[in-house]
């Protein structure tokens, strides 16, 4: 079964995804922040096999984690969940490998549609 | 001072007239001494030396007095001229201190109204002028500090709308998500609570659409709307857009034409944000024109630029709305469009969008002949 790490600070939005995910048929890990999107990936076993990483989080953010993870040589794919679309205008995350982009609010259909696409 | 002159020359000619009388009326006194000398029987040669030595001093004196008079007038007919010229003179340096100052002022006035706020004038010349262009720069200056302070309240404006836009993100993506998640399971509700959540979820997608819009609007404003144009073709813009509406368009059993061109260029746009213009003016065709009404999408080549057109044949707009329907929350007349679920920004967006890729957007209409819009964008040169 694919298993997808998903990070947001919002509980409600946790909820929303594991809920459509899980109904999807993934298996979902949640974190709350980008400390613990670093720890689960060390922790997880099976490793993730695409990460769901909202961009702005307290203590570290999604664009944070990622930039760690990759140094790290975590190739997995990520998708960057953000409600601002000027931080994805700018670029903030031009440094790092992204798979991609999702705006709130969420289109699922599109977003099941991506995972499937880069967990193929 | 020539002026001078000539005074003192008019009454230097006034003072040797009067010592020609004076010399003349000397001169007959004395020979009509002589004269009543000879009459009483005085030796006659001196008597009429006398006389005739008179006579002859006083053609000298006549004749002297011409050639001063000449002089005179000679003289006061120079300060005359030399009076008037400098009078002349003194008037056009006088008009001239006045008008570089004023002409200063003009030109500065007209760089103010251009927008120009840092223009100031140089303080001088007559103490009037001088108080005039001081007024000038002191409204200048004011200009410039309200004109500081209304950018910085845009700023802010344009900041607040960014981040209200971002905070309002997270709970509308909550309410959505979990109004899907019950249409999900629509068949456990009740028609009742099934429609319930149909209108919690039509609502929830028109305020994204409009913090969508206001986003790219406070964007706009704050010149961060950017656009990634590349090689697109017209055609597949054009079926793209009418794709997405035709549902929409079918249900009210309007028509909707398509008519490109062939060998049409490509243009340099950014494809998603020029089928969002398309949609837009669709979107518009379709809401504010009756049921069976037709919309037609043609493109075109117009010299070095494509023009893409929307037209429909629906109510029209009389003029003086039609002057205002680029403007922001510029909506049709309520009275015939209760069903319109339109931001009143599409237009507005429409237009900054457009102009981002240099290109024009024009609406025609009049009240019972439909409207259309045009939209030029530069080709592609190959």
């Amino acid at each position: 079964m694919t298993r997808v790490l998903i990070a947001d600070d919002s509980e409600t939005i946790l909820l929303l995804l594991r809920t459509r995910l899980e109904m999807e048929g993934y298996e979902v890990l949640t974190a709350d922040d980008g400390v613990e999107v670093i720890e689960a990936m060390r922790a997880a076993d099976p490793s993730p096999d695409i990460l769901l990483l909202d961009a702005m989080m307290p203590r570290k953010s999604g664009i944070d984690a990622l930039r760690e993870l990759r140094a790290a040589g975590v190739k997995t794919p990520v998708l960057i969940v953000s409600a601002h679309q000027d931080q994805m205008d700018a670029g903030a995350a031009n440094d790092v490998e992204v798979s991609g982009y999702i705006t709130k609010p969420i289109d699922f259909e599109a977003l099941f549609a991506r995972i499937a696409e880069l967990t193929a | 001072m020539l002026t001078g002159l000539a005074v003192i020359g008019v009454a230097r000619f006034l003072q040797q007239r009067q010592d020609f009388e004076d010399a003349t009326a000397r001169s007959y006194q004395v020979e009509i001494a002589a004269r009543n000398r000879l009459a009483e029987g005085a030796p006659r040669g001196p008597a009429s030396a006398t006389i005739v030595a008179q006579k002859r001093a006083r053609q000298n004196l006549r004749d002297e007095i011409d050639s001063e008079t000449r002089d005179t007038a000679l003289l006061v007919g120079a300060g005359l001229i030399a009076g008037l010229t400098g009078a002349a003179l003194l008037f056009t340096g006088l008009i001239a201190s006045m008008r570089r100052p004023l002409e200063e002022l003009v030109d500065a006035s007209g760089r103010l109204a251009a927008g120009d706020l840092e223009t100031r004038v140089k303080v001088g010349g007559l103490s009037e002028t001088a108080a005039l262009g001081e007024a000038f720069n002191e409204m200048a200056a004011e200009l410039q500090r309200r004109a500081g302070e209304r950018d910085q309240l845009e700023t802010m404006k344009d900041e607040f709308v960014l981040t209200a836009s971002h905070e309002l993100r997270s709970p509308l993506t909550s309410v959505q998500g979990f109004a899907e998640l019950l249409m999900l399971e629509r068949d456990k509700l009740s028609p009742a609570q099934a429609d319930t959540v149909e209108i919690i979820l039509d609502n929830t997608r028109h305020l994204v659409r409009l913090l969508n819009d206001l986003l790219d609007l406070a964007r706009s404003d704050a010149g961060r709307l950017t656009i990634k144009p590349s090689p697109t073709d017209v055609s597949s813009l054009v079926e793209d857009a009418v794709r997405t509406m035709r549902s929409q368009t079918e249900a009210r059993g309007q028509s909707l034409e398509q008519r490109i061109d062939p060998g049409l260029p490509q243009v340099s746009v950014d494809r998603d944000r020029i089928r969002q213009v398309l949609v837009n003016l669709l979107t518009n065709a379709h809401e504010y024109s009756p049921d069976r009404a037709s919309i037609e999408v043609t493109a075109s080549r117009r010299d070095g630029a494509v023009e893409m057109a929307v037209r429909d044949d629906g109510p029209g707009m009389a003029a003086d709305q039609l002057d205002h329907i680029f403007d922001r929350f510029t909506r049709g007349d309520a009275g015939l469009t209760q069903h319109v679920g339109g931001t009143g920004l599409g237009l507005a967006i429409s237009k900054s969008l457009v102009e981002l890729h240099g290109g024009t957007i024009e609406a025609e209409s009049s009240p019972g002949a439909g409207s259309t819009f045009r939209v030029r964008l530069p080709a592609v040169t190959l």
